[in-house]
C-alpha cells in the first residue's frame, strides 16, 4: 500500500447517494445513501431479503441502480439525469467510468468464483497482466508477495480444487488485492471459516483498513460485524433503518426493527 | 488380385478419406464458435438466423447437402465444375454440416458455465472477448470433450458418404474392388482401416482428457 493511499484516509473511497433499485414493481432499495471512507470498515447487515446482495451487486457494477449517484473517488459512475420536464431522475451510467471504476474495487465472492483451470498464482496474476496490462514479471513478484502474506506460499502452483475453503477464500482475496483496489468488498466474509480463520480474517481486514483501504462487508454474522467494523449499516426492506458505530448498533440499537432482528440472532 | 495390391490401393484412397476428415475438423471446429456465439447473441435476428442454420444443417441429410454444394455452381451460376471439384465440394459440405453440430455442443458447454465465472471476470475488468477466450473457452473445452469425441468418431465413418458425389475415397474404392474381385475382402479391409482410425482417435482423446484432468470444478 502506498503512502498516497494512506494520505487519503478519511476521504470517501466509494459513495452511493439516494440510490434506488426495483425488480419489476418490487422496490428493493429505496433511497439509500452509503459512503465508505478510506481506512474504514463498514458492514451491511439485515434480515434475508433486505436487499444486501442487491446493494453489493450494484456497487460492484454487476447490476445497475435505477436512480441515484455512485462515485468511486473522483470517478462518477452514474448520476441522476434530469428529464425534459426537469423532474425525472434515472441513473445514467457512463461506460468509460464503469471501466475505470472496476479498477478501483475488488470483490470476494461468497463462493469465491476462482478460475478452476488456473493455478493459484495465475488466478492472482492474470487480470493485472491481461486487463491492467502491467509488466508480467513485476506482477508475478507482487503476487508472490501477496500470497506470502496470506500464508499461501506453498500453494502458488496448485489449482483451486486442491485447496480448502479457507485457503480458496484467501486466494480470492489475493486475486482482488493484486488489482490494487481502493475498496474491497466481501460477500459473507466468514461463513466458510472456523474460529481461528475468522480471527485471521479479522486481523487481515483491520490491517488492510489500516493501510488506507476501504472495506465493505455484507454479513449475517453479528459477532464478526461488531468486532471488525467501524460502522454498521442496518438494512431492512430496502431502507437503512439504523447506522452508526459498530458497538452502538449491535449493543444498543435504537430502531425497533433492529432490536427485534438482533434479539433473534444472538450468537 | 493379390491381397497386397488391394491393400495398397485402399490405403491410397484412405488418404483421401483422411483428407476429408482432417479438413472438416480444421474448418468446422473454429467455424462452430461464431455460429454458437451468434446463436446465443442477444441480437435476436442473428440468433434466429443461426438457429435456422443449425436446424437446416441437422435436419437434412448430409448427402443431400453435398449434392447441393456440388451442383450449385453449375445450376445456379452456370459454371462447369473444374476437375477435382467433387472433393472440394464434399469438404465444404462436411465443414458446413459439422460446424452446426459443433456449434450446438459449444452452446451447451458455454451455457453450462456457472454465472459466477462471468461475474468474477466482469469484476476483474476482463473484456467480453478476454472472458470468452481466457475463462470460458478453456473450461468449456474440457466439458465438451467427450461429446466432441463422439462426433469426431462419427465423422471418420461419415467420410464414406463422399462416394455419392464421386470422390475416390476409401469406401468408393472398396466397393469398386468388391465388384471387380467378386469377394468381400475389400470391405473387410475398409472396416479395419475405419476401426483402427477410430481406435487411434479414442486413444488421443483419452490422452487429452488426462491432460485436462489436472483440475475439476
Ligand atoms: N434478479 C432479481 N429479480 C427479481 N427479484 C429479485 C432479484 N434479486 C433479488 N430480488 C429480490 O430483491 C429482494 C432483496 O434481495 P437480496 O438478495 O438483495 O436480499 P439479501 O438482503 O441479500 O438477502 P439474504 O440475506 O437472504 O442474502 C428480495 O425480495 C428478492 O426476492
Ligand atoms: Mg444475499
Amino acid at each position: 500500500m502506498t503512502d498516497v493511499t494512506r494520505a487519503k484516509i478519511g476521504t470517501p473511497a466509494v459513495s452511493a447517494t439516494n440510490v434506488r433499485k426495483a425488480f419489476g414493481s418490487k422496490e428493493v432499495l429505496c433511497d439509500i445513501s452509503l459512503t465508505i471512507n478510506h481506512g474504514e470498515v463498514v458492514s451491511l447487515i439485515g434480515p434475508s431479503g433486505a436487499g444486501k446482495s442487491t446493494m453489493l451487486r450494484c456497487l460492484t457494477l454487476l447490476d445497475t441502480f435505477d436512480a441515484g449517484r455512485l462515485c468511486y473517488g473522483d470517478i462518477e459512475v452514474c448520476a441522476p439525469s434530469v428529464g425534459t420536464d426537469g423532474s425525472e431522475t434515472k441513473a445514467e451510467y457512463s461506460k468509460k467510468a464503469m471501466r475505470e471504476a472496476r479498477m478501483r474495487f475488488g470483490l470476494v465472492f461468497q463462493n469465491f468464483n476462482l478460475f478452476p483451470h488456473f493455478s493459484v498464482l495465475r488466478n492472482v496474476c492474470d487480470a493485472p497482466i491481461s486487463v491492467q496490462k502491467r509488466n508480467s514479471q513485476e506482477v508475478e513478484a507482487e503476487a508472490r508477495k501477496i500470497l506470502d502474506e496470506l500464508g499461501l506460499t506453498e500453494h502458488a502452483d496448485k489449482v483451486p480444487c486442491q485447496l480448502s475453503g479457507g485457503q480458496q477464500q484467501r486466494v480470492a482475496i489475493a486475486r482482488a488485492l493484486a488489482m490494487n483496489p481502493d475498496v474491497l468488498y466481501f460477500d459473507e466474509a466468514t461463513s466458510a471459516l472456523d474460529p481461528k480463520l475468522t480471527a485471521d480474517m479479522h486481523a487481515l481486514i483491520r490491517r488492510l483498513a489500516g493501510e488506507g483501504m476501504a472495506i465493505g462487508i455484507v454479513t449475517h454474522e453479528m459477532g464478526f460485524a461488531r468486532e471488525v467494523s467501524d460502522r454498521i449499516t442496518f438494512l431492512f426492506d430496502g431502507q437503512i433503518v439504523e447506522e452508526g458505530p459498530a458497538q452502538q448498533v449491535i449493543d444498543n440499537p435504537q430502531d425497533e426493527r433492529t432490536q427485534r432482528f438482533l434479539a433473534h440472532s444472538v450468537d | 488380385m493379390e491381397l497386397q495390391v488391394m491393400i495398397s490401393m485402399l490405403a491410397t484412397s484412405y488418404l483421401v478419406s483422411l483428407q476429408i476428415f482432417a479438413f472438416t475438423l480444421l474448418g468446422a471446429i473454429p467455424l462452430g464458435i461464431p455460429i454458437a456465439l451468434g446463436r446465443l447473441s442477444r441480437f435476436k435476428p442473428l440468433a434466429w438466423l443461426m438457429t435456422f442454420y443449425i436446424s437446416i444443417m441437422r435436419g437434412t441429410p448430409l448427402m443431400l447437402q453435398m449434392f447441393v454444394v456440388f451442383f450449385v455452381p453449375y445450376y445456379v451460376f452456370g459454371i462447369t465444375n473444374p476437375p477435382g471439384f467433387n472433393l472440394t465440394a464434399c469438404i465444404i459440405a462436411f465443414i458446413l454440416n459439422y460446424a452446426a453440430y459443433f456449434a450446438e455442443i459449444y452452446r451447451s458447454g458455454i451455457q453450462s458455465m456457472p454465472r459466477g465465472q462471468y461475474e468474477a471476470a466482469e469484476v476483474l475488468g476482463y473484456s467480453k472477448p478476454q472472458t470468452f477466450f481466457r475463462i470460458i473457452l478453456p473450461q468449456g473445452a474440457k466439458r465438451i470433450l467427450p461429446t466432441m469425441g463422439n462426433e469426431v468418431i462419427t465423422l471418420v465413418k461419415d467420410t464414406s458418404l463422399a462416394f455419392s458425389i464421386g470422390v475416390a475415397e476409401m469406401f468408393t474404392q472398396g466397393k469398386g474392388l468388391v465388384a471387380s474381385q467378386r469377394n468381400m475382402i475389400p470391405f473387410a479391409i475398409c472396416a479395419i482401416f475405419y476401426w483402427v482410425t477410430c481406435l487411434l482417435i479414442e486413444f488421443l482423446l483419452r490422452r487429452i482428457e488426462k491432460r485436462l484432468d489436472y483440475y475439476h470444478d
